[in-house]
């Protein structure tokens, strides 16, 4: 097994300290710290990511990974530039405004920067137009929405309707996700995307983000 | 005031009880056992019959619905003492408070989402050994039931259901470390997380030996809620290595009495937990989600008899109209006839449900399931 295949096992077992272990030893053999990072730390994620679309691990198995990732990734930031880590695009998340939920977005969030994106984290309880400025402010490929409530899912509407008042809908892609939340009620907002799970919004944002 | 009920009592042949136990165990009965789960809070204050008739709660609710009667034994199986509830922060419209199972939460004022949790007061072993000598001691006198003034209440011969709480034996857990702090700890510290289930366990034991020899109890109840629409939030080896045993411990005592309906309170995705859930002893699923998991008929096609179901009314049909509540409840007819399945809403009622439309689903389900 290579060391970058070591790497991503090791990462999928959710194992930190090793995980830091093996992306030290890589930089000690003068492997290039990109090259640690794109082919161990990032497809490790990405089978992890796979395993959770097919239910073939659940939740705990992708925190524990992602922990490991950020250990690994921890490791390689003094030797790395910043954006070469989630140098694959942009995105602003949070969970909209009424709503205090926040698993959900997490896990996306965890997934996302598991995929090589940038993930600007509003929190929860965000209002609509701080998710269009946040948008403009970091130069955002794409603006993700998280809701758990049916009371407060008609927020995402808003979001929508705040990003052509502001005039960024044509530059960025719109992903809604959570329980209530349906490819119609997507539909029936204007929104670009619905996803049913944390890793198929990382496919679908990165995806936008190579366009 | 004194509630004056805006529906009669569903026509019937039979006690609440009798009806019960029939229906739940696949005999012949007169008609479908008819109540609700309940209603968010927001309800009470925006639906016009509830503020106009002064309904303020669930089971003030039920009284003014004159749904049928179910009750619960609850003892003291959890944290006793308590943390010591405190706001620790406040907003516009927020506070942030240490809760009493010592979690650090933030929550919405008007109370219109669930708390978000930032901290919790057991992170380690060290933490735990703490909680565990000072909060969760089987022999504390906080934990004796008054089973005299219980046989009193609760009578052999009495005429609704009654059930026996078994607690929960993960779900607690959960709440007192997390949702990413089980994760974590089921990790770093998996002695821990054992040892945590394994008291939990002791303190239902204590309590069902306590109880189970002076009351006739129906059915069993628990909650555990450690499921969410993509899945479990435990690994299944840990739940099958570590909660599964300890449901075959408590399953062991409700079996010595004769009690063999044991539900649990779970949402969200239970499929891959299901086995083990029925390996341990418990048969029934309560509220069930549709959203987060699937239609009744599902479940019931793969595990047959061997599984019951209380719930499994779409909140999200009820809440688009009465085309889709018509449809909604075609699709459980066949299932209230094969019997053990009880329909009611998917949780708490929520507010986007039109109140005209809730009553419409009432009658709906009485013109379908009542007594023909």
């Amino acid at each position: 097994m290579s060391l970058f295949e070591e790497i991503s096992a090791t990462l999928q077992q959710g194992r930190k300290p090793k995980v830091e272990q093996l992306v030290q030893q890589g930089l000690d053999e003068g492997i290039s710290p990109k090259s640690l990072l794109e082919e161990g730390l990032l497809p490790g994620m990405e089978v992890i990511g796979e395993k959770f679309k097919n239910n073939q691990v659940f939740v705990p198995e992708v925190l524990v990974a992602a922990r490991a990732m950020n250990a690994g990734v921890a490791v390689l930031k003094p030797y790395i530039a910043a954006e070469e880590i989630g140098g694959k695009g942009k995105v602003v998340i949070g969970t909209v405004k009424g709503d205090l939920h926040d698993i959900g977005k997490n896990l996306v969030k965890l997934m996302m920067e598991g995929r090589g994106l940038t993930v600007v984290d509003l929190g929860i309880d965000v209002p609509a137009e701080t998710f269009v400025t946040a948008a403009i402010e970091n130069d955002a490929d794409v603006i993700c929405c998280s809701a758990l409530l049916t009371t407060t899912m008609n927020e995402m509407k808003t979001v929508v309707e705040k990003s052509e008042e502001f005039n960024i809908r044509d530059k960025v892609k719109i992903i809604i996700g959570g329980a209530p939340v349906t490819q119609s009620f997507c539909d029936s907002i204007g929104a670009d995307s619905y996803t049913e799970d944390a890793a198929t919004a990382a496919d679908v944002a990165l995806e936008y983000c190579s366009v | 005031m004194p509630i004056k009920p805006i529906r009669e009592k569903w026509k019937g042949t039979m006690t609440d009880r009798e009806r019960f136990n029939h229906q739940m165990h696949y005999r012949p009965f007169d008609r479908c056992f008819n109540m609700e789960f309940g209603y968010w809070d927001e309800n009470f204050t925006q639906w016009k019959m509830f503020k106009e008739n002064g309904i303020k709660s669930d089971s003030q609710a039920d009284l003014f619905f004159s749904f049928d009667r179910l009750e619960c034994v609850s003892g003291n199986i959890w944290l006793s003492p308590h943390f010591e509830g405190k706001v620790v922060e406040e907003t516009e419209t927020t506070r942030t408070v240490l809760n009493g199972d010592g979690l650090l939460a933030v929550e919405r004022k008007d109370g219109s989402s669930i708390p978000h949790y930032i901290g919790s007061s057991v992170v380690t072993p060290d933490d735990w050994k703490r909680v565990k000598e000072e909060r969760m001691r089987v022999d504390d006198p906080a934990r004796i039931v008054n089973i005299e003034w219980l046989k009193e209440r609760y009578p052999d011969d009495r005429d609704f259901p009654l059930s026996v709480n078994c607690g929960s034996m993960i779900g607690k857990i959960r709440d007192m470390l997390t949702f990413e702090g089980l994760a974590y700890a089921c990790y770093d510290y998996p002695d821990m997380v054992e040892d945590m289930v394994e008291q939990c366990c002791l303190l239902v034991e204590h309590f069902l030996d306590q109880v189970l020899p002076h009351i006739t109890f129906d059915l069993a109840s628990g909650w555990e809620d450690i499921c969410f629409k993509n899945g479990p939030i435990v690994t299944v080896d840990f739940f099958k290595n570590v909660v599964t045993p300890r449901y075959k411990r408590i399953r062991k005592k409700l079996d010595a009495y004769g009690i063999d309906i044991w539900y649990t309170d779970c949402d969200g995705d239970v499929r891959p937990l299901l086995p083990y859930m029925l390996e341990g002893g418990i048969n029934c699923l309560f509220p069930f989600e549709v959203n987060g998991c699937a239609h009744p008929s599902e479940l019931f096609a793969e595990y047959g008899k061997d599984l019951r179901i209380m719930g499994g009314v779409d909140k999200m049909a009820l809440g688009s109209g009465r085309d889709a509540i018509d449809s909604y409840m075609k699709s459980l007819a066949p299932l209230v006839e094969r019997g053990g399945y009880i329909p009611f809403c998917d949780h708490r009622c929520p507010p986007n449900v039109p109140e005209e439309d809730y009553l419409y689903y009432l009658d709906l389900k009485e013109a379908m399931f009542g007594l023909k």
